[in-house]
């Protein structure tokens, strides 16, 4: 199958809540695709008004969708899609592809939804894509081939980091780097809290920390380097970092943070049973 | 050369089985001596064809490189015995924990105006030459004083010259962390044994599998986080052992270990300086060994330091 150029490319989002606002953020502002060649479909307004003021077009009717787009995102929450599925099927045809954004609704169970053959991928964003700093992770059903994967690719990687994965690391993802992203806010606070307690403000402390946050991060995607040499190289000899480091062993902050990833993976996995 | 110790227990019995079998040294070139004649160490070091004798003096005479191998606290007595006879060319070795060099030079400089002193931290693994030793070069100790000092303990393991005020530090980490590697063995023994393993076999493997990791570590480029990852498969039985680790803040009570050795050691050191050593922390008949040797110490004398505040050194202690 040949890969479709983009500029021809007409996508379609069934639903428009804030993630598929912030996927079709990220193609508008890299260009990848014009507003008009986007098209979503919401049940009310109260979402697509912004939509609209980006430029692209909206619609109540999840057909329409499914009969002007070839790319389509199905962003609706996750008890819901069940019955969208059921109402769209009829319009899904070969020259579809669809990139399902529902959590913990399997490729197994969408593929059963859906007409045989279908070309279907599934994809978990997490909430920075709305600043095009997102991590995105997708999988992809039997009928999907390379080029279904590599024009996913090359659209989300407008959205931040975008990788192809097993489906068995959807549910990882989620509690990684999906639910990771409130680990990460966790922290942050905690951090400007400590700055006040030593009487810094708060608004400041707030900013430099999330300014920690993203030098520190940035440092690890540009640097390439193993986060504990990192974490070495700021360590000088009986210094205030090896001596902050210690409280944080001190209070297993390593194992707590490893639990908290164990638990969303693990209930991201009994949601899908259910 | 030859080689003295004073003191022959579990550190100048390490330190001459390393020096012989690495043969820097033969036996013979070594004399160690001590007041008590039960120690264990005593007869392996006859054993080995080492020197032995009662008097710290004959020892002192026949050396020129003088290991003072005893605890932190009988240092000062046997500064005090063997002051007079330590000569310019000695080189004299402290291997006492949170023991300074200026406290060893004030103490031996009502003898000699320019002793030759370093001091030394290294540890029980010398025994098997993979030692881990520092040192630090006194005010009248050339560099060729300490390269002959490196050479002899690289016979036996690492060692590498550091400043003076690291050696605490050094304590608390190589100095005691035999113990903690001890101790993690007998336990990791102990899990091999829960899950089935016999004994003599869960040791053996615990061993070599510790044995490994510090050689490959030692022999990479690669920072100890990265090995660790390289060892962990996605889901695997690695991963899971060690978030079992750190949910019981393993590295906490590592870095704990080598703080608290080496505050100790500094504690040690000042209640040292301050000459404040309870009289319990020496055994009555090592204290009165050594005063045999040495009538002037037991003399009351306004010149002579007073080893205990408040007491009258000539009393005997009941």
């Amino acid at each position: 199958r040949a890969a479709m150029e983009a500029a021809e490319l007409r996508v379609g989002f069934v639903g428009a809540g804030r993630m598929a606002a912030g996927l079709a953020q990220g193609l508008l502002r890299a260009g990848k695709v014009p507003a008009s060649s986007i098209l979503a479909s919401a049940p009310s307004d109260k979402n697509l008004d912004a939509w609209r003021e980006s430029g692209c077009r909206t619609t109540h009717c999840n057909l329409e969708v499914l009969q002007e787009s070839t790319l389509v995102f199905l962003a609706t929450k996750p008890h819901v899609l069940p019955g969208v599925l059921q109402e769209i099927r009829p319009a899904v045809g070969p020259h579809h592809i669809v990139v399902s954004m529902a959590a913990g609704v399997s490729l197994q169970t969408l593929q059963r939804l859906l007409p045989a053959g279908t070309r279907v991928l599934r994809l978990m964003p997490n909430l920075p894509c709305v600043v095009q700093a997102g991590a995105i992770v997708f999988a992809r059903g039997s009928s999907a081939g390379d080029g279904e994967a590599t024009l996913l690719k090359n659209l989300l990687t407008s959205c931040g980091l975008c990788e192809e994965v097993p489906e068995s690391y959807i549910n990882i993802h989620t509690g990684l780097s999906g639910s990771g992203v409130a680990y990460v806010y966790l922290f942050a606070e905690a951090l400007a809290e400590g700055a006040v307690k030593m009487g810094m403000p708060g608004s400041l402390a707030s900013r430099i920390a999330a300014q920690t946050l993203l030098g520190a991060a940035k440092m690890l995607l540009e640097t390439g380097e193993h986060p504990a040499k990192l974490r070495g190289d700021v360590c000088t000899p009986g210094g205030t970092t090896i001596h902050a480091l210690h409280q944080l062993e001190k209070g297993a902050l390593r194992a707590t943070v490893m639990s908290a990833v164990e638990a969303a993976t693990s209930r991201a996995r009994d949601m899908a049973k259910d | 050369m030859s080689v003295g110790f004073i003191g022959a227990g579990q550190l100048a019995f390490a330190l001459a089985r390393g020096f012989t079998a690495a043969g820097v040294l033969a036996a013979h070139k070594i004399t160690a001596s001590s007041p008590d004649t039960d120690l264990p160490t005593v007869s392996g070091l006859r054993k080995m064809g080492v020197n032995f004798t009662v008097s710290n003096k004959d020892t002192v005479k026949s050396s020129d490189v003088l290991f003072l191998a005893v605890k932190p606290p009988i240092i000062p007595f046997i500064l005090e015995e063997l002051g007079p006879d330590i000569e310019p060319h000695h080189i004299v070795v402290s291997c006492a924990a949170g023991v300074t060099i200026s406290s060893i030079e004030k103490k031996l400089s009502t003898f000699c105006a320019t002793p030759k002193v370093i001091r030394c931290m290294t540890n029980t693994p010398v025994i098997v030459r993979e030692g881990a030793t520092v040192y630090a070069t006194g005010t009248y100790a050339d560099v060729e004083d300490g390269k002959l000092l490196e050479q002899l303990m690289a016979s036996v393991g690492f060692c590498t010259e550091v400043e003076e005020d690291l050696i605490d530090a050094v304590t608390g980490l190589s100095g005691s962390g035999p113990a903690y590697a001890f101790t993690a063995l007998d336990a990791l023994a102990d899990g091999g044994v829960k899950m089935g393993l016999p004994r003599r076999l869960a040791v053996r493997l615990g061993a070599q599998a510790l044995l490994g990791a510090a050689k490959m570590l030692l022999e990479s480029e690669q920072h100890p986080g990265q090995l660790k990852d390289n060892v962990c498969s996605p889901g695997g039985a690695t991963i899971h052992a060690l978030h079992f680790l750190e949910s019981g803040g393993f590295r906490s009570l590592l870095i704990n270990a080598v703080e608290a050795s080496c505050i100790r050691t500094r504690e040690l050191q000042h209640l040292a300086d301050q000459e404040k050593i309870s009289p319990a922390a020496i055994k009555k008949t090592l204290l009165d060994k050594v005063k045999l040797e040495s009538p002037s110490l037991s003399l009351a004398s306004t010149n002579k330091v007073s080893l205990f505040t408040n007491k009258n050194p000539s009393s005997k202690k009941n």
